[in-house]
This record gives C-alpha cells, sequence and structure tokens, in this order.
C-alpha cells in the first residue's frame, strides 16, 4: 500500500510540475530571464525534450494498460508469448515525445516505422503461419474430418461481427476487418485489416490478441450454459491411425482446396499448408525446425512488439478503439456459442456410436491450442476420465482454416470496392 | 446498433460469406472421408495383382489406445535409460602439480629471522 501511494505521488508530483511549467516552461523562462540565460534555455530545452514535459493522462492509461498486459501474462500465464511483447510494445509506444526526429512508430524513418513495416504490409502473419503449419498435427482432423464442419460453424463470430460493425456506422470494409476478430485468429485479423483498414488495424489487433487470452475466462460460462451436463460428459470414439500418405495428401490438397475458392487468403492459406508439408513430408526436417522455432519466435518478438507499440494514445483511445473492443468480446462469444450449438446440431444426425461430445464445438473458433485446452479442462469436469483434447484438436486447426478461408472471402467482397 | 440501417449487400455478405465458408469446409470433408476410401481401393488392387486376396496386415490397425500404451511404455523406457549406471567410480586422484605460483617457498619472509 505505501509503494502504491509512494508512486502515486511521484506521479502526481511530475504531473504537476508539467502543468505548472507547462510544455514550453514558460515560468522557467521567465525566472531565467536576465540571469544566465544560456544554462537556463539550455536545460529548458532539455525538459521539452523529455517525456515528463509531453505526458499526458492517455499516455499514463495506455501504459497502465500495457502494465496489465504484462501483469496477466507473468501471473496468470495468459498467453505470456504474445502479452509480454505487446505490453511492452504498448509501454514504448506511449512514451511521450516530441515528434519531428523518427521516433515514433508513425514518423516515417524511425526505426519502429520500418519494424512496423511488416504489419502495414502483412508480411509478418503469412510468416506466423508457415510456422504453425509446421507445428501443427493434422492428424486429429484427417482421422475424422467431419469435425471440420464445427470449425466453419464457429466463423458466423465473423460475420455476425461484421454485421453488427455495418449497424453501428461503421464503413464495410472496417465492419470486415473488425469481424474478423471473431475468428480469433491474430495473424489472420491483422493480415485482412492491413488491407481493409488500416487505420483501425491498432485497435484490432489488440482486441483480438487481448480476447484470445482471456479464451480461458470467456468460453467455459458459455459451454456451461449451452450443452447441457448430460451431453458433456459423451465420450469420443477413440481416432484412427492415420498414414504417413494422408498427412502428406492433407496440405496439398488442402492448398489447393482452398486457395481455389478463396485466392485472396493465399498468404496465409499457402503458407500454412506449405509449414505443414514441411513437417509431414519427413525430407525437409531442418526447414520445418526452423520454421516452427527460430523464425517464428523472431516474428512473433517483431510482430507483437510493433502491434504493442501502434497503440500510442492519441491514434488509439478513440470512440471507435471502445466499439470495436465491444464488438470483439461479443464476436468471441457468438463464435463459441455457434460451434457448440452446430456440434449439438450434428449429434442429431450422428449415430449413437458416433455422437460428439459437444463441448469440442467450443474449439472451432481457432485459438490455437488455448481454446481446445479449455475444452479439455471443461470436459474433466465432467468427466475426469475423459480426455477431450485430441478431439479437440481437429475443429481447432480447421478453424484456423475456415478463418483464413473466411477473411479471403471478405477480402474478395470488399477489396474492389475501396 | 440499428440493424434496420443496414443495407441489403452487407446482409448478403453476411449470409454469403458464411455459407461459403461452410460449403468450402464441406468440401474439404468431402474429399477426406473420400481420401482413405481410394487408398485403400488401391492397396487392395495392388495386392490383387500380386496374388494376394486379402490383406494380412490386420495387426497394423492397431487403436488409439493401444498406440498411447506403447508410446508411454517407450518414453519411460528410454527415460530411464539413464538410470542404468556404469558402476565405475569416478573420483579421481588429484595431483597438485608444483608450480612458482603455489609455491610455499616463495610466501615465505625471513622477517622475523636475524641474519
Amino acid at each position: 500500500m505505501k509503494k502504491a501511494i509512494t508512486i502515486f505521488t511521484m506521479l502526481v508530483v511530475v504531473l504537476c510540475i508539467q502543468m505548472f511549467l507547462g510544455t514550453d516552461a514558460s515560468a522557467l523562462q521567465t525566472v531565467s530571464a536576465g540571469t544566465s540565460g544560456d544554462t537556463m534555455s539550455d536545460l529548458i530545452k532539455l525538459w521539452n525534450f523529455t517525456g515528463f514535459a509531453n505526458v499526458q493522462f492517455s499516455n499514463l492509461g495506455m501504459i497502465g494498460v500495457g502494465l496489465f498486459f504484462i501483469f496477466l501474462a507473468i501471473k496468470y500465464d495468459y498467453e505470456p508469448l504474445l502479452l509480454i511483447p505487446i505490453g511492452v510494445g504498448i509501454l514504448l509506444g506511449n512514451v511521450p515525445f516530441i515528434e519531428g526526429y523518427k521516433i515514433g512508430l508513425y514518423e516515417e524513418g524511425s526505426v519502429l516505422n520500418y519494424l512496423y513495416f511488416g504489419v502495414t504490409q502483412g508480411i509478418y502473419p503469412p510468416l506466423i503461419f508457415l510456422g504453425i503449419g509446421a507445428m501443427t498435427d493434422f492428424s486429429s482432423l484427417i482421422s475424422n474430418p467431419k469435425l471440420m464442419l464445427l470449425g466453419a460453424a464457429a466463423q458466423i463470430g465473423i460475420f455476425a461481427t461484421f454485421l453488427g460493425a455495418s449497424a453501428l456506422g461503421f464503413t464495410p470494409q472496417e465492419a470486415g476487418a473488425i469481424g474478423i476478430i471473431g475468428g480469433a485468429d491474430g495473424p489472420t485479423a491483422i493480415f485482412l485489416s492491413s488491407k481493409l483498414a488500416p487505420q483501425l488495424m491498432g485497435a484490432i489487433a489488440i482486441a483480438a490478441y487481448s480476447y484470445m487470452a482471456l479464451v480461458p475466462v470467456i468460453q467455459p460460462p458459455i459451454m456451461r450454459l449451452i450443452v447441457p451436463k448430460r451431453e458433456r460428459t459423451i465420450k469420443m470414439r477413440p481416432l484412427r491411425a492415420v498414414s504417413k500418405l494422408e498427412k502428406v495428401l492433407f496440405p496439398l490438397i488442402g492448398m489447393l482446396l482452398t486457395t481455389f475458392i478463396a485466392p485472396s487468403a493465399l498468404p496465409l492459406l499457402g503458407m500454412l499448408f506449405f509449414g505443414n508439408l514441411l513437417k509431414e513430408s519427413g525430407v525437409t526436417e531442418r526447414l520445418a525446425d526452423t520454421a516452427r522455432n527460430s523464425m517464428i519466435n523472431i516474428v512473433t518478438i517483431l510482430l507483437g512488439l510493433t502491434v504493442g507499440a501502434s497503440t500510442q494514445a492519441n491514434v488509439f483511445l478513440t470512440a471507435d478503439s471502445m466499439k470495436i473492443f465491444g464488438l470483439g468480446a461479443l464476436s468471441f462469444m457468438v463464435a463459441t456459442a455457434g460451434g457448440l450449438l452446430f456440434a449439438r446440431l450434428m449429434n442429431v444426425f450422428l449415430k449413437k456410436e458416433n455422437k460428439i461430445n459437444p463441448l469440442i464445438g467450443a474449439a472451432g473458433v481457432s485459438a490455437v491450442p488455448d481454446s481446445a485446452r479449455v475444452v479439455q479442462i471443461e470436459g474433466l469436469k465432467a468427466d475426469p476420465n475423459n480426455h477431450l483434447l485430441m478431439h479437440a484438436m481437429a475443429p481447432n486447426v480447421s478453424g484456423v482454416i475456415g478463418s483464413a478461408v473466411a477473411a479471403g472471402i471478405l477480402l474478395s467482397f470488399l477489396l474492389d470496392k475501396m | 446498433m440499428n440493424f434496420l440501417f443496414v443495407d441489403s449487400e452487407t446482409w448478403t455478405i453476411t449470409l454469403l460469406g458464411w455459407v461459403i465458408v461452410l460449403l468450402s469446409l464441406f468440401f474439404l470433408v468431402g474429399i477426406f472421408l473420400l481420401i482413405p476410401k481410394i487408398i485403400n481401393w488401391g492397396v487392395k488392387r495392388s495386392l490383387r495383382s500380386k496374388g494376394k486376396t486379402q490383406i494380412t496386415d490386420n495387426h497394423l490397425s492397431i487403436s488409439g489406445e493401444t498406440n498411447a500404451a506403447i508410446a508411454t511404455a517407450l518414453f519411460l523406457y528410454f527415460n530411464q535409460i539413464h538410470d542404468e549406471e556404469s558402476n565405475v567410480i569416478t573420483i579421481k586422484q588429484v595431483h597438485r602439480r608444483y608450480s612458482p605460483w603455489n609455491s610455499k617457498l616463495y610466501g615465505m619472509t625471513n622477517i622475523n629471522f636475524r641474519r
């Protein structure tokens, strides 16, 4: 408590100095008039360059958000690989400075601006997808392809949010970029917003990643609400063994089919299946290893840091951002509910021995692998002997494919209207 | 939020978009339900051409649980390998080699000795 009071007092003092002296430090100038002018004017210049002279409450608010993200990641282990780079990025992006010296992310020629180029031009998301492809095992999906439909059903969150954003007055392009938050897929959200609504990218990316980190909080109540206890205990048939030929054919056929349907999503889907082929072919282990470890780690650092830094208070704290956050939460809920309801609907048509546990429908929102992990935990709560993780991975990875296809479809519909 | 003011094109994109996603993944489901059948048909055909009428490798189609049990056993086996020690005692004799840097002789002073 003492520490908190001390920190608060220090902040108040710093703000009071700024309020009394102002950013041009006119009070100091008055004092210095007629005295040793040069030294004083240098000091004033120095003061004007410091963050203390330029700080605003909005900057402090955003720094608080950044610290909260870091706290969530370290204390509760919520997506630490994403929240720590994003949290630090928010801190970096909100340190006040005088514009015009190539410091900030939005200033042309600054280091952060160069790194941000990968985000604005949609370079990082396909590289992340390459890594995801190289680390994903699609065998659960190949052994039970019917579960792929759950990944498609959960994409209703994207289109419902698109509708909601349109109703709130966003342009169709902006609504499309906001809608993709419902796909619960950070790289896809960044990719689509960079193409359709670059001005909203910071808010969309932060909303997408924040809600992805909060999947363990958002999903369980909806799962318990929609799926009755009796159905939560359904034990699914064990998965069949998948041959190597099937594993090699999957990325090839998947790539060709999905990119023929939605060529706009070619960078995402192409890279995802290419990464998977590197893994499954068995002859490019070195490349697969690089893609799923070193490369994805580097890109995650750059992406997280620059997306975080893009939340400069003067650009980020707007009414639109607040609307986006509201719509994002709604889209996650709709997507989860869509997956769960579709799973229950599928059970109506399936034979008794092939029934699926409707809980796995919630994993259709992609958010790999967090939502599958949530399904496993909820399944164990209903029946401690029922392990759903491998079954949930099927809709989970098909959710990634589904959200990329949805992004491609939205791009096809909306890109020509720009 | 007023859905009455949403234009017809937005409604079209919403409904059509979701249906296309659903149909494209439905198409993928169909393909991937078909592939194992095609592979099995190919295997049977090649066996038939070799003169075999039925597949004798039934033991290869083992269930997921059996696979998991085998994998666990292998994991435990390989993890316990390090417990088998060589039984060689590894304490080695330490040789104190002479060096002028640690020589006792150089460290002695003769201050208190009368000459």
